[in-house]
């Protein structure tokens, strides 16, 4: 295992790393509201660049490693947050009932907004994996146990994972930065929005919104951290008990309404 | 184990690096807070490693963080000055900048995937951070908290 010492794949990520900070923050008004670019952003999207195929400045190889690093890489950011998480342990007990309640958005949530619109446009069973969670590692897992590894359900939940691991961060830091500045949500609420269960996306939420509300970035990397745990510890458990039956429950009766005009025109798509 | 220690101090001192230009944190007030981080880190995975149950390595590391700067420890002031002075931001560029750098390997699968599936994803994602968010907030409302 002296692959995750790759000195490339290291070396490559200490320039990347004093790029983006040199270049620092920068905030974009867009008219709704405002967008926040920052050094996390830079290091994602020119990291990206330099491992696109075309160029063959790194191999498939390479880039595997540099996935488990970033596996590993994530618990230093998991013990920041927990060190910024210990002092804090008063007022995250005094927010546990919120706390608690909004991880119920966090599971309903993929449900409640992908499964009719994956029924509108015409999915049929690869709506379920597609929707019934955010999709990660373990989610794949519960899904390919279910109903196995070539299943269109399983095709879904793998179409939804790939689009999150390369898209997934950068879009939901836009998004976050958006909803902070149209000045509806409280900073603490969006942080604990920002728990979405997945390492990356996380940080970069967090990212967007301590950028957005200055004055508060710890406390919104606590609760953004403090979220983001629960929805990890409980949410393989949530998965099977809860979201598969009742994305398959909404399944069974949403189809038959919204997935009505697609039946004929999509068949065998997908 | 060694390995991921190895790692742990490389990403220690890029990050420290990047703490630096980001942050005007020097080095030398940053390393101690990032010694004891990676500590954390490291003692979170020997624990996994120890302990026969199955828990996953990122509720120990969360559980030992808190510990070692909750009330309850007597050192816990001197650990939370000491990593104060690393920025959270810091520490999670070099993370975007090895998922960054391992984006081309998925280009492939993402390239045969439908338009359709696309689409539902951002809605899927979209989803999870709008309704725990609107959640949250309907909750501090009713309670008082966070005005």
């Amino acid at each position: 295992m002296r692959e995750l010492l790759n000195w490339k794949i290291h070396a490559f990520v200490f320039v990347l790393v004093c790029i983006a900070e040199f270049i620092g923050v920068k905030s974009l008004n867009i008219g709704v509201g405002a967008i926040a670019f920052f050094p996390m952003l830079y290091a994602l999207i020119l990291g990206a660049i330099i491992s696109l195929p075309r160029f063959k400045i790194l191999s498939d190889k390479e880039m595997d490693i540099a996935s488990k690093i970033l596996g590993i890489s994530f618990m230093l950011f998991v013990a920041k947050l927990g060190t910024l998480m210990g002092p804090s342990i008063p007022q995250l007990l005094d927010a546990g009932l919120t706390l608690t309640l909004q991880e119920v958005g966090h599971f309903l949530g993929t449900i409640v907004f992908g499964l009719p619109v994956a029924l509108l446009i015409g999915m049929k069973r690869e709506a379920i994996g597609a929707t019934f969670s955010i999709d990660r590692e373990p989610n794949l897992a519960i899904i390919a146990e279910k109903y196995g590894a070539d299943s269109p359900e399983s095709r879904g939940a793998i179409g939804v994972y790939i689009c999150g691991t390369l898209f997934g961060a950068l879009y939901l830091s836009l998004l976050a930065s958006l909803i902070a500045s149209i000045g509806w949500f409280h900073p603490i609420s969006l942080a604990m929005g920002a728990g979405v269960g997945s390492g990356s996306m996380m940080a970069a939420m967090t990212g967007a919104l301590a950028i957005i509300f200055p004055e508060a970035s710890d406390d919104i990397a606590v609760f953004a951290g403090a979220a983001n745990l629960i929805t990890t510890i409980v949410g393989t458990f949530v998965c099977v008990v809860f979201s598969l039956p009742f994305t398959n429950f909404l399944y069974k009766h949403l189809e038959p309404i919204l997935g009505r005009r697609s039946r004929i025109q999509t068949d065998g798509e997908n | 184990m060694l390995d991921k220690t190895l790692t742990f101090i490389l990403i220690g001192i890029i990050a420290i690096v990047g703490n630096w230009i980001g942050y005007g944190v020097s080095p030398i007030d940053a390393l101690p807070g990032m010694m004891i981080i990676a500590a954390i880190t490291i003692l979170g995975y020997a624990i996994e490693k120890i302990v026969p149950l199955k828990i996953p390595v990122v509720i120990w590391v969360s559980v030992i963080a808190l510990f070692v700067t909750s009330a309850i420890f007597p050192w816990q002031q001197t650990i939370v000055d000491a990593t104060t002075q690393i920025n959270f931001m810091a520490l999670a560029t070099p993370i975007l900048a090895y998922a960054g750098l391992s984006f081309g390997k998925d280009l492939k699968e993402f390239k045969k995937l439908g338009w359709r599936i696309v689409v539902v994803s951002l809605f899927v994602y979209t989803g999870t951070f709008l309704l725990a968010t609107l959640i949250a907030e309907i909750g501090f409302r009713l309670t008082g908290q966070f005005k």
